[in-house]
């Protein structure tokens, strides 16, 4: 009986070691390196803004952040693996428009869910797209394509950098609000799609503003209007499709740093304004306009669920509307 | 009806496997659309349509005309190679790259024809210490150095 | 003339100390990582984009550049050596070069890669100085259809490349493209053949098929028998090539490095298409065309300087229209785009020392890579000659992390090792790897071109005899397939009449 009462003084001193010792653990954190997860192949726009952040972060918080690359399946691959990795505050990961809005809505089997299984750390990023067509196409303003639209349907290829892309969905928006109908013509990435609208094949595309700046700016491609509700910094003379006469129309891609949702609170903020001072750096500010990117407006980690909770049921309705199913 | 020619035979079965098997696939999963607007089951099932029917030319062959026997299989070195590879994909994680390029090392130098246990552990000492410091000191790569029971204690 | 102005503006940028330092840097990289079989210049550019971020950018594209062509040196090392490509365009220099070094003759093979590059690096260099714009004017007019012809014309070419049996050849072709076939369809947007394997959703890697078929499969089959290997190194004769081996390079050289010059242009698949397209090209020329796959020096100078003015020819695009011909110039555009500098037209006329000053550096680091390259050739040899149980360990080891890196996932191992058995099958059968490999790269870009072709032409087929640039590829493609069936069916009415009598 004694014994009994013995070994189980000691279990509840240990007990309570332990317990003592859990917040010194988050304390502690980080004692080891944290990866970032980037659910892209390297060299591409997330990519490239993770590996800007991360020695910022490790400046602030002393330990190496290393960018992990987990391409596949859109995006998918890497963004599960945030979900599921272990909650512990040394993996986080980049989750895009592309992964936590659109997929869901045109898949069938997205493995995670976007806003439950996660823990929304901070929008990185927000880049709109603008509506560029090929300089000989006789349409100098919006109002001019749709009347070409709807003058000849069919007649018109709009070019995008993948199926499901922003590109892609906002080009079928377009046609759903004016009523038209234009023939969608799929790439594998930007680039071709680019190629193509500059040597006529193809008539218009939404592509993204980093993507199209160059051409614009040298005057290969007409910009005839931007898809976010607010006119771009990088081209301040080009409408809105809002102003153009489609009401409400607000699109942009975007992305930005998440963590498995059961993450530790105290990890999570710290590492949240981190990452936001880190994007107010004067240095990163200005290499992420230059490719034509914004910083976000969204500031708090719970803005940034909400957001990504309205982005989600934006595009699962849009999707749903416009069948853009994979068929 | 005599194979007078294996090799030609088992290419056929093998062509007419992957082409035949591909082609069935995709009809009866993807949609296959029309000439003019081909849809995703189009081109792998006019292709496989046709590698099986070459394969068929090939089956005919091999019972017209004289060929060449299949060299032996050698399933020695052929699955120590296999394996060695899988043990590494699979151990990375777990067992850190010291553990995983252990397995490959040894389990493939097994499957050759001379295997002396000291050779074998000097190479593995220097292959270690070159891709760590190649691959994950030099690249940046991110490969765990060490097995997952013991990281705490390995800060390299 | 403007253009020695322009290049000696370019010069006095490259030949800097900095830059200078830079380049060497570049190349030093590039050429130890195509000779790792597996680890390819995307990984590593990506993983330097942040150190560029501190340097100027002349400075940082001059070394990422440096890189990418390094990378091609040095992918034809592990061609010759090891029967590994490094590139998809090394994928030709497998086929003669590393019958070459089985017959003692690695030396002289990695000699005329190096000459062979160097010499085309230094035309295309001056092409791409020439005719950048005009050539970037050419390539715009290339479009689905154009490219679905280009292609086609590819793959009989494919065809030629092998030296067994027909039949096999064009089977292996068809292999390779349904393999390639695997994964998201672009027009659709549908998956396909993926079993619900998530990891198939973007198809199976060049670089995971490639070494499972080439490199895997060799090992297994030298491992069969104890002495299978001692030919390497019993029979090393000469480091460097003879005189009958130099008069034989000149013409091969030539040809590949105009016929590199022209595909590199080409955005997706040009200089792969160029090393195939040359080495095809020798075949039907030379008078050596029996020893093709079987160790002939043409086999492995002609691709080579295909390959290498290809590599060359393909920054056009990229400095002109901003647009990028492969993966790698896809991170350069990011580079450039964090320095501030928007790629496309306007980078000739805005920044000459930029745009320049790569070009002179191109021939910079071609210059330092043979001169690098060229007294290594002993060393490489003599690496030949480490007895082979403690050679293949080690390159599996480097292959196995390569291969993982891609996407730090076992399943890209997994599927190499499922190559592996593939290509030992394929060994065994007598079909060969190559033609598959092309069929493999070139299959999926052929689907997406034609169907694009088709839709943009609201479904009308005859649009790739419409246009005069697709017309002339797919009639020089009929002819091409004529050439090659007419003497085929002659033989084998003249088998089936030796069987028979």
């Amino acid at each position: 009986m004694r014994a009994w009462l013995a070994a189980g003084r000691r279990l509840a001193t240990a007990a309570a070691l332990a317990a003592a010792a859990v917040p010194a653990l988050a304390q502690s954190w980080p004692a080891k390196p944290v990866r970032i997860v980037v659910p892209y192949p390297p060299g591409g726009p997330v990519d490239i803004s993770a590996r800007l952040l991360a020695p910022k972060l490790q400046e602030a918080f002393g330990q190496p952040f290393i960018v992990e690359n987990k391409p596949g399946a859109g995006g998918n691959i890497g963004a599960d693996f945030v979900a599921k990795s272990a909650p512990d505050g040394y993996t986080i990961g980049m989750g895009a428009i592309a992964t936590h809005a659109i997929n869901p809505a045109l898949m069938a089997n997205v493995p995670y869910d976007p806003v439950r299984d996660f823990r929304h750390l901070a929008l990185v990023v927000q880049v709109p797209n603008v509506l560029v067509v090929n300089n000989d196409l006789p349409a100098k303003s919006v109002a001019e394509l749709i009347a070409l639209a709807r003058a000849q349907p069919g007649k018109l290829d709009f070019a995008s950098g993948s199926t499901g892309s922003t590109g892609h969905l906002a080009g079928e928006l377009f046609k759903q609000m004016t009523g038209t109908y234009m023939v969608h013509i799929p790439y594998k990435g930007a680039p071709p799609a680019v190629a193509d609208l500059l040597a006529g094949r193809v008539h218009l595309m939404f592509d993204n503003l980093a993507s199209a700046l160059p051409n614009v700016r040298a005057g290969k491609l007409r910009a005839l209007a931007v898809t976010t509700l607010k006119r771009s910094s990088a081209l301040p003379d080009v409408p809105t499709l809002d102003e153009s006469g489609l009401k409400g129309f607000d699109m942009k891609t975007w992305w930005g740093l998440m963590g498995p949702a059961q993450m530790p609170a105290d990890i999570a903020q710290r590492l949240a304004a981190e990452i936001l001072r880190a994007m107010d750096a004067p240095d990163v500010r200005e290499k992420l306009r230059a490719m034509g990117m914004e910083g976000s407006s969204v500031r708090t980690p719970e803005q940034f669920t909400a957001f990504v909770d309205s982005e989600r049921r934006l595009y699962a309705q849009l999707v749903k509307r416009s069948a853009a199913k994979p068929d | 009806m005599e194979i007078k020619s294996p090799k030609d035979f088992w290419s056929g079965v093998m062509f007419v496997a992957f082409g035949g098997g591909m082609a069935t696939i995709a009809v009866l999963h993807y949609q296959m659309g029309s000439a003019v607007r081909m849809g995703p089951a189009y081109f792998p099932a006019v292709l496989g349509a046709i590698l099986a029917i070459l394969g068929l030319v090939l089956l005919v062959r091999s019972v017209t005309l004289k060929g060449e026997k299949v060299p032996t299989f050698h399933f020695r070195p052929l699955l120590f190679i296999l394996v060695a590879c899988l043990a590494f994909a699979y151990t990375l994680k777990p067992l850190g790259l010291t553990g995983a390029t252990l397995l490959l090392i040894f389990i493939s130098a097994y499957g050759g024809h001379e295997f002396k246990w000291k050779e074998v552990a000097i190479l593995y000492v220097v292959l270690i210490i070159f891709s760590v410091l190649v691959f994950v000191k030099g690249l940046t790569l991110p490969f765990p150095i060490c097995p997952d029971v013991i990281e705490d204690f390995c800060r390299f | 003339m403007e253009i020695f102005s322009n290049l000696a503006l370019g010069f006095g940028v490259a030949m800097s100390p900095f830059n200078l330092l830079m380049c060497l840097v570049g190349v030093l990289l590039g050429t130890l990582i195509g000779v790792l079989p597996g680890v390819g210049p995307i990984a590593t550019i990506a993983m330097l984009l942040p150190v560029t971020f501190n340097l100027n950018p002349v400075a940082a594209l001059i070394m990422l550049a440096g890189i990418y062509y390094g990378a091609q040196y040095g992918g034809s090392t592990t061609a010759i050596l090891v029967n590994i490509p490094g590139e998809s365009s090394s994928v030709v220099t497998c086929l003669d070069g590393y019958q070459m070094a089985r017959q003692g003759r690695a030396g002289p093979a990695l000699a005329t890669a190096a000459i062979g590059s160097f010499f085309a690096g230094c035309v295309a260099t001056l092409v791409v100085a020439m005719f950048a714009p005009p050539l970037a004017e050419v390539a715009l007019k290339f479009g689905p259809s154009e490219y679905f012809s280009l292609m086609v014309l590819g793959l009989v070419a494919a065809v030629v490349l092998a030296h067994g049996s027909l039949v096999k050849a064009i089977g292996m072709v068809l292999l390779g493209l349904l393999l390639g076939l695997v994964g998201t369809d672009v027009n659709s947007g549908v998956l396909r053949f993926a079993f619900g394997i998530s990891e198939l959703a973007d198809g199976i890697g060049f670089v995971t098929v490639a070494m499972g078929m080439f490199g895997l499969a060799e090992i297994i089959a030298n491992l069969e028998h104890k002495g299978a290997r001692e030919v390497f190194t019993s029979k090393v004769t000469h480091l460097w090539p003879t005189k009958q081996d130099w008069k034989r390079i000149v013409g091969p050289i030539l040809r590949g490095t105009f016929l590199g010059s022209a595909l590199g242009i080409l955005p997706g698949g040009g200089a792969l298409l160029a090393s195939f397209g040359a080495y095809t090209l020798e075949k039907k020329v030379s008078k050596y065309a029996h020893e093709f796959g079987k160790g002939a020096i043409e086999g492995v100078a002609a691709p080579e300087s295909a390959n290498n003015a290809g590599a060359q020819t393909s920054f056009i695009p990229l400095l002109t229209l901003g647009i990028p011909s492969n993966a790698v110039m896809a991170l350069m555009i990011g580079a450039m785009m964090i320095q501030g500098i928007a790629p496309g037209p306007q980078v000739m006329t805005e920044r000459p020392q930029l745009f320049w000053g790569m070009i002179a550096s191109m021939w910079i680091g071609n210059l330092m890579l043979v001169v690098l390259n060229l007294p290594l050739i002993g060393m490489w040899v003599k690496l030949l000659s480490v007895p082979y149980r403690i050679l293949y360990p080690s390159i599996l080891v480097f292959m196995a992390i390569g291969v993982f890196s891609l996407s730090n996932n076992p399943f890209d191992v997994f599927l190499m090792a499922l190559f592996g058995l593939l290509g030992y099958i394929c060994v065994k059968l007598e079909c060969e790897p190559a033609p598959m490999i092309l069929g493999f790269i070139l299959g999926p870009l052929m689907e997406e071109n034609l169907r694009r072709a088709m839709l943009l032409s609201r479904g009308d087929p005859l649009v790739f005899f419409q246009k005069p640039i697709s017309a002339s590829f797919l009639v020089v493609s009929l002819i091409l397939l004529a050439i090659i069936a007419l003497p085929n069916i002659r033989k084998k009415r003249e088998e089936v009449f030796v069987e028979e009598t």
